[in-house]
């Protein structure tokens, strides 16, 4: 067994013995991975208190070969995350960046653009303002990476580019939008304002766009939840946990 | 790590194999150490055994959650609760009654506890609503409580958890405090990292 390095996110502590626990990691170079860090609970020892969610640490480990856990043997604390102060909102923000690369990625998959999205993420959220906009690109990133983003551009029925019309319907199920033309009455759509389609395309593209200075409406914060909520859970096949605790003004 | 026998194929027997079943699936005991201690209730005698059945029997019978803590208790209030000497108006918040017990053994806490039953993790699908905390709004709503300790983990999830009530009680006329972070007496600050040395520092009190 070769020892393997990294800076890895923590996503997931759970106690496994009086002293042991087993980490959930994502890391830029392995992806994500589980390791089981003998005495992990102690104060003292090779982790020092640094396995605590969404931390992210220098990390040494021994990959096993078969299927069983990798064996954490070394963790330093580069960072911990620390939420705007008193702001809740900024924690469940931080909690559902874990459930989403938890839920999103697979075992030993590195995705660099994830890695690096979510630590600006985490790192952003020291100001809890403007969080629906920083959610949405972050899921959009993860839903492009993982091969799962809806198409904005074109209508999934006739396949028309979607540039004119006020009022569209997202399909969460068709994976994509579908123009005023083709909408029935017996499709499960969500209603998106042009506006909003806007902003999603914008949010979506690849370009360096300064997507973080957007400030969308009342309105379309509605409607942009409401379809990264529906591509989300239609995704992961469930609706995500935190979002039960997360409010958006 | 050795394979789980069925009871069925235990080499001494079913009964033997349920035994071992039964052991290994308590926490910290591997199927190694499951074989062992079964080996040892095997050569121990009828009334031993007996005894260690019953007293797992009877925990189960007669143990139960205190009405006002959600401390274990034999009655329907705790001892702690019931005790006239500590100041009631002094409440230590806690995420479990292990908690509560390394609180006790320092021995220099003369208030009583609050009991939550875990902490908020929504990543492990617990929220508020499974935590004690009507309870605790009701003990407070009271107008007997003066100040709440959080003494959750100090960990992102226990600080989590801990803003999460004090959010929630807001309104309510209660001093909330939180225990003290940093170096332990009797270590070296050479040997501290750099988050202890943060938090004492952060935390220092006045002589």
């Amino acid at each position: 067994m070769a020892a393997e390095k990294g800076t890895a996110l923590i996503l997931r502590v759970t106690d496994f013995s009086e002293t042991s626990r087993i980490v959930v990691m994502f890391s830029r170079e392995h992806g994500r991975f589980s390791a089981l860090a003998k005495g992990g609970r102690r104060l003292k020892g090779p982790f020092e208190s640094s396995l605590d969610l969404l931390s992210t640490c220098d990390v040494v480990f021994l990959k096993k070969a078969s299927s069983g856990l990798d064996l954490l043997t070394e963790a330093r604390l580069v960072h911990r995350f620390r939420p705007e102060p008193n702001q809740l909102n900024a924690l469940y923000a931080g909690y559902y960046v874990a459930e989403l690369i938890l839920g999103l990625t697979e075992d030993y998959d590195p995705h660099p653009e994830i890695y690096d999205e979510a630590q600006k993420l985490l790192e952003s959220l020291a100001d809890a303002s403007n969080l629906s906009i920083k959610l949405t690109r972050f899921e959009l990133i993860m839903l492009r990476e993982c091969g799962q983003l809806p198409d904005f551009e074109t209508c999934m029925a006739c396949g028309a580019e979607l540039t004119e019309g006020r009022l569209f319907g997202f399909w969460p199920g068709q994976g994509g939008m579908i123009c005023p033309a083709c909408q029935r009455e017996d499709y499960s759509q969500i209603p998106v304002h042009a506006g909003t389609a806007q902003l999603l395309r914008r949010m979506a593209s690849n370009e360096n766009t300064a997507w973080s200075r957007l400030i969308p409406s009342p309105q379309q914060v509605k409607e942009l939840r409401a379809v990264m909520l529906a591509a989300v859970t239609h995704t992961l096949g469930k609706r995500p946990n935190t979002l039960k605790l997360l409010r958006f003004q | 790590m050795p394979r789980a026998i069925e009871p069925n194929h235990h080499a001494y027997g079913r009964h033997v194999g349920l035994l071992v079943q039964q052991l290994a699936a308590l926490p910290g005991i591997g199927q190694k150490s499951a074989e062992r201690l079964a080996q040892h209730l095997l050569d121990c005698s009828e009334e031993e055994a007996a005894a260690l059945a019953h007293a797992i029997l009877d925990v189960r019978r007669t143990i139960r959650r205190c009405s006002v803590c959600h401390n274990l208790t034999e009655q329907e209030t705790c001892d702690i609760c019931l005790d006239s000497r500590r100041d009631q108006g002094l409440v230590c918040i806690v995420e479990q009654p292990r908690d509560l017990l390394a609180l006790e053994a320092t021995g220099t806490f003369g208030g009583v506890y609050h009991v939550l039953g875990g902490r908020i993790a929504p990543l492990s699908g617990v929220g508020p609503d499974d935590l004690n905390l009507a309870t605790l709004i009701r003990r407070v709503k009271s107008g007997k409580i003066r100040e709440l300790v959080m003494a959750t983990n100090p960990t992102l999830e226990g600080d989590g958890t801990a803003l999460y009530i004090v959010n929630l009680l807001a309104d309510e006329p209660v001093k909330i405090t939180r225990l003290a972070r940093g170096i332990a007496t009797g270590s070296v600050l050479e040997f501290a990292n750099r988050e202890m040395l943060s938090d004492a520092l952060k935390g220092r009190q006045s002589f």
